[in-house]
């Protein structure tokens, strides 16, 4: 059976950046930032382009975001995926987890899917939410924390990653959900030709009314504020050993002596 | 009008017979809420003869509500779902707060889904201010704390990150009462299938006083003979943050955080990683922990008790040969 993938992709800034907090307080800096393609995402896309391989269909990536996010989309179309398509929500920050899940979750409802992958977080607000509240909206049953997907006859049985190592495999009837963990696979590397050729192919907008929308204000049963960004409250800080590499090995040396973790 | 009464709704995660550590610290939070909001923190216990584990989660001082079904004695999303959207229907709580584990942000999300609810995850504290619940979260890698406001007519649900307060303490003992909520049976699609456990052909992290972890900043395989002679040296075992485990270099069970161990040796030393908070959820309770990193901002630092900015390449042989003098 042939399967419609759909992939949800986020473009995120590199996490290994500093951040400094906007004038306000309500976002961070983004002027100077470098985004790239959510990692958990980047084995989801990998995913879904290894399902449809293997049992024929279509895996579309599918993304919320401003007008950069087309160099993340074409970067999928270079790993395999047959589509891109934005939702053209022009919000950079996003913080508002419920409302991008309800937008996907409508776009999603315009697309054939038999399988809705995501990756199990995002590096830059660490919610895992969206996958679960596209699967609670669109009622899709789902599991979390992706490691193998294995699909026939129908149906997905997937392992899903506890803590401590142990893995719950379920068995769900498609079209189904599941939120991709980091390490579930090995992603590709593009080749030049797909790279050159995903730099020409279109990528599908959505703006309000593809969504059945009159705006993007949609309504919510809730409100939804950014009260302040902050940098952490240091717990306590390490005692810093500073000096040269040879001071510092000379004094973790003597406390690791001194702690009785090595004899002489 | 609203819809929502004064309690506090939080669902407890047990396996294999046991409550989850992160149940007793939703206790604690539940009922610190609750004194503000002048109402009662319940638990929802969801399971199969499980009579046993309500009783036992009573006794951290909640009132349990026990739902016991053949479909719930094993964790799916569907039946959890199901059983929680019942009650949450029935009893209208102020606030659903689960824990941020792989259960908990499997099902939290689609409890919000389908029943149309504010949500909000992965919270390091939640406070309620007047009519608003004020989250406080960490994002891009611990470096950005946010305070998020939520305000609703209906039921919000948070799940809040294990580890972020003290577990509510044993000794007192709370109400269990049983609650018929037979799931839908046209509602329960997935099937759990087993559990799977990690081979265990390797040693025991969890059993060692002393762990010496590498992570990205020993940049290549080869480099593990370093830390591996240094762990030698301070008679210790050699662990790892997910990045070196996902590449192979070692094997899965050398693995220290949420996805991996959980530790608590005498010393702990963090050889060129980050510490990002599925590290340290595994690794913050050690004796002594020394980070040895190069970039100062490093959340690292944060939990180590002796940091060093240095290159872990170098720092490690000069220590070496100090040790040996």
């Amino acid at each position: 059976m042939p399967l419609n993938v759909v992939v949800c992709l986020k473009q995120i800034p590199n996490p290994d950046l500093q951040f400094q907090i906007a004038p306000g307080g309500k976002d961070i800096r983004r002027d100077t930032l470098n985004y790239k393609l959510n990692a958990s995402d980047e084995y989801a896309l990998e995913e879904a382009v290894r399902l449809k391989e293997k049992h024929g269909g279509r895996a579309v990536a599918l993304t919320l975001g401003p007008k950069r996010t087309e160099q993340m989309l074409r970067e999928a179309l270079a790993k395999g995926a047959d589509e891109a398509v934005r939702i053209a929500y022009e919000d950079v920050a996003t913080y508002d987890v419920g409302k991008v899940g309800r937008l996907l979750a409508l776009a999603i409802r315009t697309m054939p899917h038999d399988l809705v992958l995501t990756g199990v977080q995002s590096d830059d607000l660490v919610n895992s939410a969206t996958g679960g509240l596209i699967a609670g909206i669109l009622g899709l049953p789902h599991a979390s924390v992706v490691t193998r997907v294995e699909v026939s006859d129908g149906r997905v049985e997937a392992a899903s990653e506890l803590e401590g190592g142990l893995q719950r495999v379920l068995n769900l009837p498609l079209p189904a959900l599941l939120t991709i963990q980091f390490g579930a696979n090995t992603p590709r590397y593009a080749p030049l030709p797909a790279i050159m050729k995903a730099a020409r192919q279109p990528i599908k907008e959505l703006g309000p009314p593809a969504l059945g929308l009159p705006s993007w204000d949609i309504p919510l049963p809730y409100s939804f504020g950014v009260q302040g960004l902050s940098p952490p409250a240091a717990k306590g800080h390490a005692e810093m050993i500073g000096g040269s590499i040879e001071e510092q090995a000379k004094r973790l040396a003597q406390i690791l002596r001194e702690k009785g973790f090595v004899r002489r | 009008m609203r819809t929502i009464g004064s309690d506090i709704l939080l669902v407890a995660e047990h396996l294999e017979g046991r409550l989850a550590p992160s149940t007793a610290e939703l206790v604690a939070i539940g009922r610190n809420l609750a004194t503000q909001t002048v109402g009662a923190t319940k638990a929802a216990l969801l399971g199969h003869a499980a009579r046993g584990l309500a009783e036992a989660l009573a006794r951290f001082g909640v009132d349990v509500v026990l739902v016991e079904d053949p479909a719930l004695a094993e964790y799916t999303g569907d039946g959890y779902r199901e059983a929680v959207r019942a009650l949450v229907e029935q009893t209208k709580p102020r606030l659903v707060l689960l824990a941020h584990t792989s259960q908990g942000y499997d099902l939290a999300p689609a409890l919000a889904g389908s029943l149309d609810l504010a949500l909000v995850t992965n919270c390091v504290g939640v406070r309620l201010d007047g009519d608003r619940l004020v989250a406080t979260r960490r994002l891009l890698n611990e470096k950005v704390q946010a305070d998020i406001e939520l305000s609703s007519e209906r039921p919000i649900v948070a799940t809040v990150r294990p580890g972020s307060v003290p577990p509510a303490a044993e000794g007192a003992s709370g109400s269990v009462t049983s609650v018929d909520l037979a799931p839908d049976a046209a509602k329960m699609r997935m099937k759990f299938v087993r559990l799977e456990r990690p081979e265990v052909a390797d040693i025991d992290l969890s059993g060692s006083d002393v762990i010496v972890s590498a992570g990205r900043g020993i940049q290549k395989r080869e480099n593990l003979a370093l830390v591996e002679g240094f762990a030698k040296a301070v008679g210790g075992v050699v662990g790892a943050s997910r990045p070196l485990t996902d590449l192979e270099w070692l094997p899965k069970t050398r693995q220290v955080g949420q996805s991996g161990k959980t530790v608590r040796p005498k010393l702990y030393i963090a050889c060129g990683i980050s510490g990002a908070m599925q590290h340290v959820a595994g690794m913050k309770d050690a004796g002594l922990i020394i980070a040895i990193n190069t970039d100062p901002s490093a959340p690292i630092f944060e939990v180590a008790h002796i940091g060093v900015v240095a290159d872990v390449l170098k720092l490690l042989p000069a220590t070496l040969k100090e040790l040996k003098e």
